[in-house]
């Protein structure tokens, strides 16, 4: 299963809060990015505005509960939902998360981390698979911020990820605040990380804030992208070139406008970055 | 260790009572001086507890406040030993927690579990799925014949509870920041429904409530009416709740 890029410019989180200002004022976005369990709910108002925005812009589905990594059965009570949810959507692109966080019928409601191992590539693998047969259409995956590593690990998070689009087909969504997080946690090389993903699987970029808690960087999507993600969404960019680009802001959300702002501000780094080889070439 | 030995340790490390001993974390999971296993394994485990609790209070914001945050916490913590998540989302973690209190009584407030019941059926109708109420002229144009054979179809977005204790004047007390009066004595009926997007709920006497159930059951409008049997004018009770359920968009449909 594969898939050209799509170019869907500058996007955003749609979040409770700024329902009613969205609508009523229709920023300057290209698209929004909805979390897939906030919205399957048969009724009610996050559906009903979703569904209003799905007018105006495309929307990709953006899912936290799949646990594509975890070694019980896939929830086909859940996979039914999102296929009702897809249906009735229609979404641009169907991402989650490269994670685990069920565990015999329980949910741990985590993005868990994997141990990168051969075992668990075969298994994420054939759930990938799995999971593409049953919506007809090709799931992307994220890599996640992470607090601890296994032992047993024999890759990288990104050869990992690198050979399990390579044998699926799926898509990669590249969280570059996510590869700063981790690279700071583990200590590994955010621009080895980037070489190491294959730029044809990149279906778009996610970009957030985290907090330094001193010992680690914690992933909390609650202030604005902070410098150093800011520079490693520059390398990015140099790396993958022209990538859809979605800002984050989950908790300590601010007006409408800041998170619109960021967006923008994306957009115009993006607009620089691709334009400085042309520049360097004229003079 | 294999893949499913992997994650049921960390799982049991992050949802257990007490931390794991550090030489089993640190034979699966690798730390640093700085930051070993074990405290990196207990940024996830606060993490979790942290995510349900923060979930049950966005559910039962009454309960939180009758309780405080402290007390709710330690509530939360002991029904999650019990009733862990075991749906894809978070916010259907509380629909055991009436149930639970009503296991385990408050025993200066029995009535905890009557306001945990009406704050997550609350939540239950604001999901539920929409449907286009009917108005008086759908009933009208029926014949008396007609009318006695005919069901109503009642809307998904309204349940009706009937209640060992009344939760209602608690969760209006609460809710108005005032001091909560003693329990008030049941049984007691409330109505919850949504009107577009915004939910209410209302007392309703014991028989228009069995009338609710029976309608919702596919009775037929005389045996509706007739749940009204006790009253004093039954006919003009009948009527007068007929009214009600009209005007409030409870009913979306005729027949049976």
């Amino acid at each position: 299963m594969t898939s050209t890029r799509l170019d869907l410019g500058h996007g955003i989180g749609l979040r409770t809060t700024h329902f009613a200002q969205f609508l009523a004022e229709r920023p300057p976005v290209d698209w929004v990015e909805a979390v897939s369990e906030n919205f399957m709910a048969p009724g009610g108002r996050p559906i009903a505005v979703l569904e209003k925005v799905r007018r105006e812009v495309p929307v990709v589905l953006h899912g936290v509960s799949l646990a594509i990594g975890s070694v019980g059965p896939l929830d086909e009570r859940y996979l039914a939902s999102l296929a009702a949810l897809v249906e009735r959507i229609e979404p641009a692109l169907i991402s989650d998360h490269l994670c685990w966080g069920t565990h015999r019928g329980q949910y741990l409601h985590d993005l868990l981390p994997l141990p990168y191992t051969e075992e668990a590539l075969a298994h994420v693998a054939s759930r990938v698979a799995q999971v593409q047969e049953r919506l007809g259409r090709r799931l992307l995956l994220e890599n996640p911020s992470a607090y601890v590593a296994f032992k047993d690990s024999t890759l990288t998070e990104w050869e990992f990820l690198a050979e399990l689009s390579r044998r699926t087909g799926c898509g990669i969504l590249l969280d570059v605040n996510n590869v700063y997080v981790s690279a700071r946690n583990f200590g590994f090389d955010p621009l080895e990380y980037l070489r190491g993903i294959p730029a044809e699987a990149v279906g778009y970029f996610h970009l957030a804030g985290h907090q330094d808690r001193g010992t680690y960087l914690f992933d909390s999507h609650d202030h604005a992208v902070p410098a150093p993600v800011w520079a490693l969404y520059r390398e990015a960019l140099r790396r993958f070139g022209r990538v859809p680009t979605l800002v984050e802001w989950d908790d300590a959300i601010p007006p409408l406008s800041e998170v619109v702002a960021e967006s923008r501000r994306a957009a115009a780094i993006e607009a620089e970055e691709l334009s400085a080889p042309a520049r360097r070439l004229a003079s | 260790m294999t893949l499913a030995e992997t994650q049921a340790l960390f799982c049991e490390a992050i949802t257990g009572a007490a931390p794991l001993a550090a030489d089993r974390l640190e034979a699966c999971f690798a730390g640093t001086p700085e930051l070993p296993a074990a405290a990196r394994v207990a940024i996830y485990a606060d993490m979790y507890r942290y995510r349900l609790i923060d979930a049950l209070r966005v559910s039962f914001p009454e309960l939180v406040r009758y309780l405080g945050d402290e007390t709710f916490a330690a509530l939360a913590e002991d029904y999650l030993a019990r009733h862990p998540s075991e749906h894809h989302d978070v916010g259907q973690v509380g629909r055991h927690l009436p149930a639970f209190l009503r296991q385990h009584p408050d025993p200066e407030r029995p009535d905890l579990a009557d306001l945990a019941e009406l704050e997550w059926t609350r939540q239950e109708v604001f999901f539920a799925p929409p449907a286009a109420p009917i108005g008086p002229e759908a009933l009208a144009g029926l014949d008396a014949g007609g009318f006695a054979r005919t069901g109503l179809r009642i809307s998904p977005a309204l349940q009706v509870l009937v209640q060992p204790l009344a939760a209602a004047p608690l969760w209006r007390r609460l809710e108005d920041g005032e001091p909560p009066d003693p329990p008030a004595p049941g049984p007691a009926a409330v109505a919850v429904w949504r009107t577009d997007f915004e939910v209410f709920h209302t007392s309703l006497p014991l028989d228009e409530a069995a009338a609710l159930g029976a309608a919702r059951a596919g009775a037929s409008l005389a045996d509706i009416c007739a749940a009204f049997g006790e009253r004093e004018e039954p006919a003009a009770a009948a009527h007068r709740a007929l009214s009600g359920w009209l005007a409030e968009g409870w009913v979306v449909g005729t027949g049976r």
